[in-house]
């Protein structure tokens, strides 16, 4: 039975294998209508039947799957668990959604046999990354994603976007290797890789040997925060984010970011125990930055004229909301890390969505071209305007619980004087975030003078926009009716704290 | 199986080899059936040597009566043993059709083929003196490969090679001679031979003569400050910088450090010394340093031969760790690195032999036409970087696991030095294959651009004119017919790919195989 585990690993990633090979027909997908067709229906059957396959597996009971020995004692294991049901839901949802929003704004971009079969492969690897039941297959599967999501980001071949994935390569990296070079202390001071609610760690094995402990263990924290987005591993995200195709950028910031926040999570409260990192300086150090990055990423967003990167900016900010709440370590703020998980996945997709419909329709990227397109697209702008108070956290959306969560998190975790600093900086960044996401409603359904250009355009075609409206009706639903997903994610902060 | 097998391992490549300028062949194919005939032989009786061991030694010569020329099968040699007789007829096969337009072709195959005879004689070596002898021939019989193309750079790269190597075997030597006085025997034992009573209050002098012969030793290794010898001698044909200089001779050094760490001083002796300190110092220094002159090189060749000084002492900070352990991790890399590197040099060969192309700016777009060899290429650059599955990550874990449990300080900076050095492995790998699947403008060179892509050669050729180009004056092909190579370089590829793969996924036999020979160390 655990054997369907690896179905929907590895449908998409074989389908998005043969996408890529030349097979002989290098003209498929790029220009010819009819075999564009092809591939939209063969990419979007690919795409719901592994969603349908990765829910169907995450949610039908504890499955275990050890695919082969690496190594003695190192297997690529596969578990499901509560943490990676509820990301690989996320990312299934979000994957999907993107991906039909994808087959329309593609068109403008041009080779979509290379994009779509990277889009697929980089979807079954974000699912072994879900299910991932030890440490190094989570790192196994971390590395495939940076490696098979690099293109995404370089699609459209000009110099800047090359330069940018690149750097997000090199960014995730060296990551990865800080997190590699925990991984070896690990395994010599852990009773086994293999994620254990609270920990694994050996205290009597690790006695003597903390300090090289917490050094590697720290290393770990900016390693993998570096996929998150968090200071001083923060500068690919701005870069790499925008350059990207809009769906591409859609991804990258509501789900890859959000991988490194999953490891993160593994690490911290199935590997190596929340015991061992509190009250240290490993969480003082880890709770300033996070605090740091919050701060500088919505200041940064602010001061940024060009849209999709103002957005990459907020990503920075608000993923280093959750990675506060986790380093919080108390059960409380850990719901509202797990919960802003989720809401932000569907706000910033739902966010820079809305930045491709603008760019796919009128080919503009700066904030002040926006003015006035509230008339001429309404449905596009609400959608924004929706997922803009989620963000901001204004009741009754969604963000406004996860921003609770966070915060009472904080105020009842014992952490000194981060209980009030943290609540405190999170509510300046809402009012940054009300700042730069705000005035484009303002001016799109208000605009001072008249629009600086005349345009055509309208709301795009329907297969771009219904997955907006999906996207932005739950940043809406998921607020009213919480309660569901709270005590789920409940449950997973009781198993661990 | 009888021990007289072993001088016929050495001797038969050696002799037929040096028949290679004598015998009247017809045609080339004649010569390439001879020669790939020969080393096919001698690997099939080498494959047969090793599965069926001959327990005795042989004494070929006898110059007193404990200095002799002795060879005998242990259980590391096999693995040297192994590894040149796999790649051997591989390399010999991909040199067919490398070499095609080349001058001097007969003796090139000639050096080719006798070289293969001297690195056997270094693996099958039973003592020191017998090592040293053929670690002497093994620069004199390569020189000439590096002299082949005779152009001034390649002159200048050969003299280099010769000093570097005659001057690091000069400093061996002083060890030889002290493990002949101090040592009970002259042979090789797991765990060292040093007779303590004999060397009473001279333990530091002992050191000493350590760290002057791992120094000595290390030239081959291209280990700081000794390096620089290795990326000019990239001036070679490619098989020869693929198979000599990523594989048997710079092996060879490693594996005589080896065979003085563990089996002449044994590491009981060493281990927590300063001598230990003292070479630990400079191989983490080589590791960060090679990579990073990997980096700033711009000419394909001479980038993986930095990579090359960096991943040799990958190996030799294994053996400076001085445990069972480190031991392991460093046959692991010894292997392993062979099949990457060796797969990353003849992909770039067949870059240079099908497009003239010798920089990397000038792969743009290249993928395309060649995506096999430029496949193969990545999927080599990512078993570097240490991408698990692939054979890399297995003996950077091995390497890594006894670094962590040595605790020794100096240790946890060299895992530092690995991840850096990991690091750095990707951008330098990476960046050739985003230039040649992913170029940053359309690829299809006008004339004009072409020229200026040729200019642009030269200026740099001025630039690096002690640094020399490679040999082979290949024209630069036109973007439009550029393609993957035929059979004969496609098929050792492939098999390295099988290889990288079937080691990175499944690689517990071989690993287990290094444990026990390990586990007779302590």
């Amino acid at each position: 039975m655990g054997g369907w585990i690896l179905a929907p690993i590895f449908l998409p990633v074989a389908v998005g294998v043969c996408f890529l090979l030349p097979l002989g027909r290098e003209k498929v997908g790029d220009g010819d209508g009819k075999a564009l067709s092809r591939l939209h229906i063969l990419t979007g059957i690919v795409l719901a039947l592994t969603a349908v396959a990765a829910l169907l597996c995450a949610w039908t009971g504890d499955r275990s799957f050890t695919l082969l020995e690496l190594m003695d004692g190192i297997p690529i294991y596969f578990h499901i668990d509560d943490v990676g049901r509820l990301f690989v839901t996320v990312i299934s949802v979000v994957w999907v959604l993107v991906g039909f929003y994808a087959f329309v704004y593609m068109k403008h971009e041009g080779k979509e046999r290379r994009f779509f079969g990277f889009y697929l492969i980089v979807f079954g690897v974000l699912i072994a990354l879900s299910f991932a039941g030890n440490l190094v297959t989570m790192y196994l599967f971390y590395e495939l994603m940076t490696l098979t999501s690099m293109p995404l980001v370089l699609h459209n071949g000009s110099r800047e976007a090359i330069m940018a994935a690149l750097k997000y390569l090199f960014y995730s990296m060296c990551g990865a290797y800080l997190g590699l070079f925990g991984i070896f202390f690990l395994y010599k001071y852990c009773d086994t890789l293999r994620f254990t609610a609270g920990g694994t760690l050996n205290l009597t094995l690790a006695a003597g040997n903390t300090t090289i402990l917490m050094i590697a263990v720290f290393g770990m924290l900016i390693g993998f925060g570096a996929k998150a987005g968090m200071f001083p591993l923060h500068a690919w995200l701005p870069a790499a984010h925008p350059v990207a195709p809009s769906p591409a950028s859609a991804v990258m910031s509501g789900i890859i970011a959000k991988a490194g926040v999953l490891a993160v999570i593994r690490v911290v409260y199935y590997v190596v125990g929340p015991d061992f990192i509190r009250g240290t300086w490993i969480q003082t150090a880890w709770m300033t930055l996070t605090l740091l990055t919050v701060f500088m990423g919505s200041m940064l967003a602010f001061r940024e004229p060009v849209f999709k990167k103002r957005l990459a900016y907020s990503t920075v900010s608000q993923v280093s909301y959750i990675l506060f709440g986790l380093s919080a370590l108390s059960p409380t703020a850990m719901e509202g890390a797990l919960l802003h998980v989720v809401f932000h996945a569907f706000i910033k997709s739902a966010l820079f969505l809305t930045a491709g419909i603008f760019i796919f329709q009128t080919g503009k990227e700066r904030v002040e071209d926006f003015r006035g397109f509230g008339k001429k697209m309404p449905n596009t702008l609400w959608c924004y305007t929706f997922a803009a108070l989620a963000l901001i956290g204004i009741p009754p959306t969604c963000g406004f619980i996860s921003k609770w969560y966070l915060a009472e998190g904080a105020l009842e975790a014992g952490v000194g004087v981060f209980g009030w600093l943290g609540p405190a900086v999170l509510l300046l960044s809402a009012l940054l975030t009300a700042g730069y996401l705000l005035p484009l409603v303002t001016n799109g359904f208000f605009p001072k003078e008249k629009a600086a250009v005349e345009t055509q355009a309208g709301d795009p075609p329907a297969l771009m926009l219904t997955p907006l409206v999906i996207l932005a009706a739950l940043t809406v639903l998921l607020g009213v009716f919480p309660n569901p997903l709270i005590r789920f994610v409940s449950g997973i902060a009781a198993s661990v704290l | 199986m009888n021990a007289i097998i072993l001088p016929v391992l050495v001797l038969f490549p050696i002799l037929s080899g040096a028949l290679i300028p004598l015998l009247p062949f017809k045609n080339r194919t004649h010569m390439m059936v001879y020669v790939e005939g020969a080393v096919l032989v001698n690997s099939a009786l080498a494959l047969a040597a090793m599965l069926n061991r001959p327990e005795t030694e042989f004494i070929l010569f006898r110059f007193t009566s404990n200095l002799t020329l002795s060879f005998r099968l242990d259980s590391l040699g096999t693995v040297f043993c192994a590894l040149i007789s796999a790649l051997w007829p591989l390399a010999t096969l991909y040199a067919f059709e490398y070499m095609k337009h080349e001058e001097h072709e007969k003796f090139f195959f000639m050096f080719y083929t006798i070289t293969f005879g001297i690195t056997m004689g270094i693996a099958l070596a039973e003592d020191l003196v017998t090592m040293y002898c053929f670690y002497e021939m093994l620069t004199l019989a390569t020189f000439p490969l590096v002299l082949h193309t005779l152009t001034r750079e390649a002159v200048l790269a050969s003299r280099t090679y010769l000093y570097y190597s005659l001057g690091g075997a000069a400093f061996a030597f002083i060890g030889v001679i002290f493990i002949l006085i101090y040592g009970t025997t002259p042979d090789f034992t797991a765990g060292g031979v040093l007779d303590l009573a004999a060397i009473g209050s001279r333990t530091n002098l002992l050191l000493l003569i350590y760290v002057f012969c791992f120094f000595g030793f290390s030239v081959k290794a291209a280990m700081f400050p000794f390096s620089g010898w290795l990326p000019k001698a990239g001036v070679a044909p490619t098989p020869v910088t693929a198979l000599l200089h990523a594989v048997a001779v710079v092996k060879a050094g490693a594996f005589a450090i080896i065979r003085i760490t563990y089996y002449s001083f044994g590491t009981e002796f060493l281990r927590g010394t300063w001598a230990q300190t003292a070479v630990l110092v400079p191989v983490i220094f080589t590791i960060v340093y090679g990579c990073s002159r990997a980096l700033k090189e711009t000419h394909l060749k001479r980038r993986l031969a930095w990579s090359t000084v960096s991943n040799l002492s990958y190996i030799l900070f294994g053996v400076a760790l001085m445990s069972p352990a480190g031991l392991v991790g460093a046959l692991c890399h010894m292997v392993f690195h062979a099949v990457m590197k060796i797969c990353s040099f003849f992909c770039a060969g067949a870059v240079i032999y099908r497009s003239g192309r010798e920089y990397i700016f000038q792969l743009d777009g290249l993928g395309r036409k060649m995506p096999r060899v430029f496949g193969i290429f990545t999927l080599a650059g990512m078993a570097l970087m240490g991408v698990p599955g692939l054979c890399g990550f297995v003996s950077k874990w091995n390497l890594v696991k006894a670094a962590v449990d040595s605790q020794n300080p100096l240790a946890y900076v060299g895992i530092a030095a690995l991840m850096v050095s990991a690091l750095l492995t990707a951008i330098y790998m990476m960046t050739i294959a985003v230039r040649a699947f992913f170029p940053a403008k359309d690829p299809k060179y006008t004339s004009e651009e072409l020229g200026t892509a040729a200019e642009r050669t030269g200026e740099n050729e001025e630039t690096a004119k002690d640094g020399g180009k490679t040999g082979v004056s290949h024209a630069v092909v036109p973007y439009e017919e550029v393609s993957d190579p035929n059979w004969m370089m496609l098929l050792p590829l492939c098999i390295f790919v099988i290889a990288i793969v079937c080691f990175g996924l499944h690689p517990q036999p071989i690993v287990d195989a290094f444990e026990k020979i390990a586990s007779a160390m302590s």
